[in-house]
């Protein structure tokens, strides 16, 4: 096949580092998340040589320009410069900047362009970086994430009988169908899998509204059981080595 | 027409496939040292075969620093001009003997062997933070010195250790991060001179 005939240039496209492996002696294979291309992997020559200009600069979760050709898989990043000097994470802050980057990492295929998703993600980090309470942060991403990967969750409807959500009411959501109201006052027997939540953190989800505690668990493990779902069976190693580190 | 594969000798393959186990060496690299080894320079050879299993024999973790040391305690960690009540916490022995260059500094080390990565899974026991706690525990040691690297990963492994310490009182603190010295603003990356915005200090 003729190379040059595929060769694409990309110029000064607003993306984010979101992992970073080394490569041979002295250079950097980038997991880059890029508004117009999504996300797409970019060998970083010589990144690691002590004074790479570039080495400063190819953080996660700094907004950046990149500048890059690809003829297959793998492209050529030619330029990484600063594009906004966000605060940088700190402490769990950080560590949900990881959970973001490994949830794009599993679930967002490679050149797959989301640009609301890619919007999502730095206002996110945005929130992040400015101390916003990181539960409403990370449950906004997570629903715009679902939603934008065409698996939006059902949130203001029975998906049996199609009638409005009662926020009194409990729900067993069905991670392939959506909520159904709960006859039994423990939940139906034989539905154990499904998550059961309120009909308030149902509405509340919907609107992004997390100021209730009841709503943040239930948002919580709803939408931790929904993307469990998609990871077919995965285990997110953010989430593990938080567990870990607060045993200690 | 099906080429015949060159005849190659069992233990050249070995050899080639062993020394890819070294980081940045691709099959090509490992060949070309394979041969240069046994053609070239045979005596090195044996000496690099003695030196390894003579190194995977005696090094290991030093008990209160985690550096390799062939001894249970480093002479470092034995020294009696050391001052036992500052702890300084780096990732790998490279940046220990870095620190050490310095000459600016006279207390105490513990060498993680790595950071944490979650996105790679490497969590708290793949670098023996208990064993870390376990030694900034001694009650000598009055103060510890994050100098982990200035990397995201860095970050976070500071965040953790700097927690767990304060949770046990003892103080924390983190190496400074800025223009390096001699540095001109000119010529330094954008992500330093911004942090170095954010960190400045009062004068």
């Amino acid at each position: 096949m003729d190379n040059r005939a595929t060769r694409r240039r990309a110029d000064n496209e607003a993306g984010f580092v979101l992992h970073t492996h080394p490569y041979k002696e002295t250079s950097l294979v980038v997991e880059a998340f890029t508004r117009r291309f999504g996300r797409v992997a970019l060998l970083a020559r010589g990144a690691r040589r002590p004074r790479s200009a570039m080495r400063g600069v190819l953080l996660a979760f700094h907004p950046l320009r990149l500048s890059w050709s690809a003829s297959g898989e793998l492209g050529t990043l030619v330029a990484a410069e600063w594009a906004a000097g966000l605060r940088s994470l700190e402490g769990l802050g950080l560590m949900c900047g990881f959970y973001l980057n490994e949830l794009l990492l599993r679930l967002l295929p490679r050149e797959d362009p989301h640009e609301e998703l890619f919007d999502a993600y730095a206002g996110s980090l945005a929130r992040l970086s400015a101390r916003a309470p990181h539960a409403a942060v990370l449950r906004g991403f997570e629903r715009r994430m679902l939603a934008e990967l065409g698996y939006a969750p059902v949130l203001e409807r029975d998906a049996a009988t199609g009638l409005a959500i009662e926020p009194e009411r409990r729900y067993a959501y069905e991670p392939d169908r959506g909520p159904v109201a709960v006859t039994g006052r423990e939940g139906r027997p034989g539905v154990g899998a499904d998550v059961v939540v309120s009909g308030r953190t149902l509405l509340d989800l919907a609107r992004d509204e997390y100021e209730c505690a009841e709503t943040r668990d239930e948002a919580r493990a709803l939408l931790r059981a929904l993307i469990a779902h998609r990871l077919g069976g995965q285990t997110l190693h953010t989430r593990t080595v938080l567990m870990e580190l607060q045993e200690l | 027409m099906a080429k015949e594969p060159i005849p190659t000798a069992k233990g050249v393959e070995r050899l080639v496939e062993a020394l890819r186990v070294l980081p940045g060496v691709g099959p090509r690299s490992a060949q070309r040292m394979a041969y240069y080894l046994l053609q070239h320079d045979r005596a090195g050879a044996d000496l690099l075969a003695q030196a390894m299993a003579a190194a995977l024999a005696r090094v290991r973790h030093c008990a209160r620093c985690n550096n390799f040391t062939e001894d249970e305690v480093c002479s470092l960690c034995r020294s009696s001009r050391r001052d036992p009540s500052l702890l300084c916490v780096v990732e790998t022995p490279a940046d220990l003997a870095m620190v050490e260059q310095t000459l600016s500094y006279s207390g105490m080390y513990f060498v993680l062997m790595g950071r944490l990565s979650p996105l790679d899974g490497v969590g708290a026991r793949d670098i023996g933070l208990d064993r870390l706690l376990a030694r900034a525990s001694d009650g000598e040691v009055q103060e510890v010195i994050l100098a982990t690297n200035f990397t995201n990963e860095g970050e976070a492994t500071a965040h953790y250790i700097a927690e767990m310490l304060r949770a046990r009182k003892i103080k924390a603190s983190r190496i400074a991060r800025g223009v390096p010295l001699g540095g001109e603003l000119e010529y330094v990356d954008v992500g330093t001179i911004s942090q170095a915005i954010l960190d400045r200090r009062g004068l």
